[in-house]
């Protein structure tokens, strides 16, 4: 298998690499299946292992007495185990979306549907600190931040996309859908913010000329929204997925009203099921989709065969529960900035870190107390916001109780790293 | 130090291969599988620590992390509880072993059977030269020239009455001059027998069976041998082939094998072939139900073709008040 590891990690998918594609199709189903077999099994031994790191943090003298053969190997590699806590101050609500500045590592945006945006510092003091909540008139699905560290875009339930001044509270409504807005992403290189909703179009805001904003009609409801440095994928119902360019579309943004933007390309997600979360590769060479069914695809943008070949597809986020095998929706996906590793959030409250090149799940965490919402990576990719709530189940009459928390995961330095040669 | 690998493996090389009890994986050697079993299931997921059994683990983990072990990672399911003391091959219950060797055998017999079909060739220990029963070489012939002429004018008198030559099985038969050629005219049934292919194949075993079959006197269920058609000892009539392989008293573990392809009419292959693949699968008939079985039972804790969780959460009636319709 060494000769099918790209030279650098950081090259990530490396297109046209050494490896064959055939090759690499076999590796996915002998590592895939590997990893399914053995779910169960990470499951129950990895909750223990959370545990084990909560119980070390608050009683550190307690162990030390009792410990009777702790090697010296042991120690050290317990220390730099990577830890975890939660916000003092959560949402009341079911968390919609985390999102981390990507000018300040510490700075988090979490918006709920108690109808509050709330901004965090992370590690001013412990448990985090709650700096500002912006109330809404409706549940916010998505919230981001904008230009600088002071600039946030909300959407929602009410169809509207606003800005936020993060400084002031000042809001202002950007422009008006014609039903609930699901998601709202921000292009820093291209200044694009980009909304997405459930009425089938997307608002494209040019924020070089404010107050302006052009409607691209697309083929169905938009569930989930990416940036790449180039690229804008859109994913929507009926298993639509849309990508266009970023140029297309600033300049689409740049003449206002009814545009018409071709997608550079439209696929259909190559999974049965709903599509659920999208998240592009830091590395703007593809993205990461996942569905209802405890499935995550990974492609690739480029439209050549060789490259399609390489695309592949793995359960993940499933249970077997008494011989059934209960299938939880993959809610959440988010790339690692700096090692293109990536992780999912399920509705069974598990977050799992993938190696998408060599098709390996690197790290599974403790069982979170309730389904994850929405996952975040800080800049430097050295923390990872979890937002926990009770998730939507079939045949739900009402929001079912549990934790609604936003958990913030150190990530130490090879943590989220795949295997290096 | 270790043998080299044969492309195809005799069944007694696929048994001797060291084997993983916790998820039947087979190694070339013992120490590869013993670094397996260190890296794949004896290894503590909190610190990276190789401890060399299950046992081993479950203490390191009590006295370094404080965590009681409940199972084995990466097992099979059934294979994962920790009062089975494993090392490489050693403390492998004997059921276990048992079950495995017959896993294997039945697979060897089912990839040989494939590869026969595939290939069109007889199955391999099928080659006289290969078992030392059959091995045995042909006894020389010794003919003036007279007689072979007088072979010859007798062949092609035969060939032009329609009659097929039918040699005799070289082992048993002694061959001396005076001897006319072996081929006799033969009429009636036996000719129906004896489609015109490698005439030498009738002396061949059943194959897939072990040769000396036992179980039926040559002549009582089939028709007798023909005049001058010599039998080894202990092999019956040659079975007509059409019929597949009739109700042969394989010894355990070795299911019945249906003959080699070309021998036989395609129907007598498949009907052959479903009893090979029943009588495979009614060993491990109970193991792999459950798999397809799982497949299907599976429970969506959501699904919508087209309207997403949040769409239906938004329809709740708490918030109904604030939601824009």
């Amino acid at each position: 298998m060494n000769c099918c590891m790209p030279s650098q990690y950081v090259d990530f998918p490396d297109p046209g690499g050494p490896m064959t594609n055939c090759a690499k199709g076999m590796m996915a189903d002998l590592v895939l299946k590997k990893v399914k077999r053995n779910d169960a099994a990470d499951k129950g031994a990895s909750s223990s292992a959370g545990h084990g790191t909560t119980f070390r943090r608050t009683a550190p003298n307690h162990r030390s007495d009792t410990r009777p053969f702790v090697s010296h190997r042991d120690l050290t590699s317990s220390a730099t185990m990577s830890s975890q806590f939660e916000l003092a101050q959560n949402p009341t609500d079911a968390i919609s979306s985390v999102n981390f500045s990507p000018y300040t590592p510490t700075r988090l945006l979490v918006s709920s549907w108690d109808k509050n945006v709330y901004l965090y510092d992370t590690h001013s003091e412990p448990g985090g600190q709650l700096l500002q909540t912006f109330e809404h008139p409706a549940p916010v699905l998505d919230v981001c931040f904008g230009r600088s560290d002071d600039e946030a875009f909300s959407c929602g339930l009410d169809w509207e996309v606003r800005r936020i001044d993060l400084t002031s509270g000042e809001m202002t409504v950007l422009s008006t859908h014609d039903a609930g807005v699901r998601r709202v992403v921000f292009s820093k290189k291209h200044n694009l913010l980009v909304s997405g909703g459930w009425d089938a179009t997307l608002h494209l805001h040019d924020l070089e000329t404010p107050g302006e904003f052009a409607v691209v009609r697309v083929e169905s409801k938009v569930f989930s929204l990416s940036v790449s440095a180039t690229k804008l994928v859109v994913a929507m119902a009926n298993r639509a997925v849309n990508i266009y360019e970023l140029d297309a579309l600033k300049k689409a943004a740049g003449r206002g009203g009814e545009a018409q933007v071709e997608p550079w390309q439209k696929r259909e997600s190559s999974m049965k099921y709903m599509t659920r979360a999208v998240s592009c590769m830091p590395n703007d060479d593809g993205y990461a989709s996942s569905s209802i069914e405890g499935r995550v695809a990974v492609e690739w943008f480029d439209p050549s065969e060789e490259s399609q070949k390489r695309k592949y597809a793995f359960k993940c986020h499933r249970q077997a529960i008494e011989g059934q095998d209960v299938v939880y929706p993959v809610n959440a996906l988010a790339f690692h900035p700096v090692y293109g590793s990536f992780a999912s959030g399920g509705g069974d409250g598990v977050v799992s870190l993938w190696d998408g090149v060599n098709k390996r799940r690197i790290r599974q965490y403790q069982r979170f107390p309730a389904s994850i919402a929405s996952l975040a990576f800080s800049e430097n990719g050295k923390h990872l916001a979890v937002g926990v709530s009770p998730g939507f189940e079939d045949g739900q009459e009402d929001m079912a109780d549990g934790a609604i928390k936003v958990f913030i995961r150190e990530i130490s330095e090879t943590e989220a790293q795949g295997k290096k040669k | 130090m270790t043998r080299k690998r044969k492309r195809y493996p005799s069944l007694q090389q696929k048994l001797e291969r060291p084997w993983c009890y916790y998820c039947e994986r087979d190694f070339d050697d013992l120490k590869i599988l013993i670094s397996h079993q260190k890296a794949k299931h004896f290894k503590c997921d909190r610190c990276g620590r190789r401890l060399n059994t299950a046992g081993g683990l479950s203490v390191h983990m009590n006295q370094v992390h404080k965590e009681p072990l409940t199972q084995v990672e990466n097992a099979i399911s059934g294979r994962q509880g920790l009062d089975v003391e494993i090392f490489g091959m050693e403390g492998v219950p004997q059921d276990v072993i048992e079950q495995h060797i017959r896993d294997v055998e039945i697979q060897h017999f089912e990839e040989e059977q494939e590869r026969a079909r595939i290939s069109g060739n007889p199955i391999r220990s099928q080659y006289p030269s290969a078992s030392g029963q059959s091995g045995a070489k042909r006894a020389r012939v010794k003919e003036s020239l007279e007689e072979i002429v007088a072979r010859a004018e007798k062949f092609r008198d035969d060939k032009a009455k329609g009659i097929l030559p039918v040699r005799a099985p070289a082992p048993a038969v002694e061959v001396t001059p005076q001897v006319p050629p072996p081929a006799v005219p033969v009429v009636g049934a036996p000719v129906t027998q004896t489609p015109p292919f490698a005439p030498g194949a009738q002396a061949f075993p059943l194959p897939g069976a072990p040769p000396p079959i036992a179980s039926f006197p040559p002549g009582q269920q089939f028709p007798p041998a023909p005049p001058g058609f010599a039998q080894p000892p202990g092999f019956p009539g040659a079975p007509p082939f059409a019929a597949g392989p009739p109700g042969v008293a394989a010894p355990p573990g070795f299911p019945p094998v249906a003959p080699p392809p070309g021998f036989a009419p395609p129907s007598a292959i498949s009907a052959s072939v479903d009893e090979l693949i029943s009588s495979a699968t009614a060993d491990t008939a109970p193991e792999k139900k459950e798999k397809p079985k799982k497949e299907k039972n599976i429970k969506l804790v959501y699904f919508d073709e087209s309207i997403s969780p949040e769409e239906k959460m938004a329809r709740l009636p708490r918030f109904a008040a604030t939601v824009r319709t």
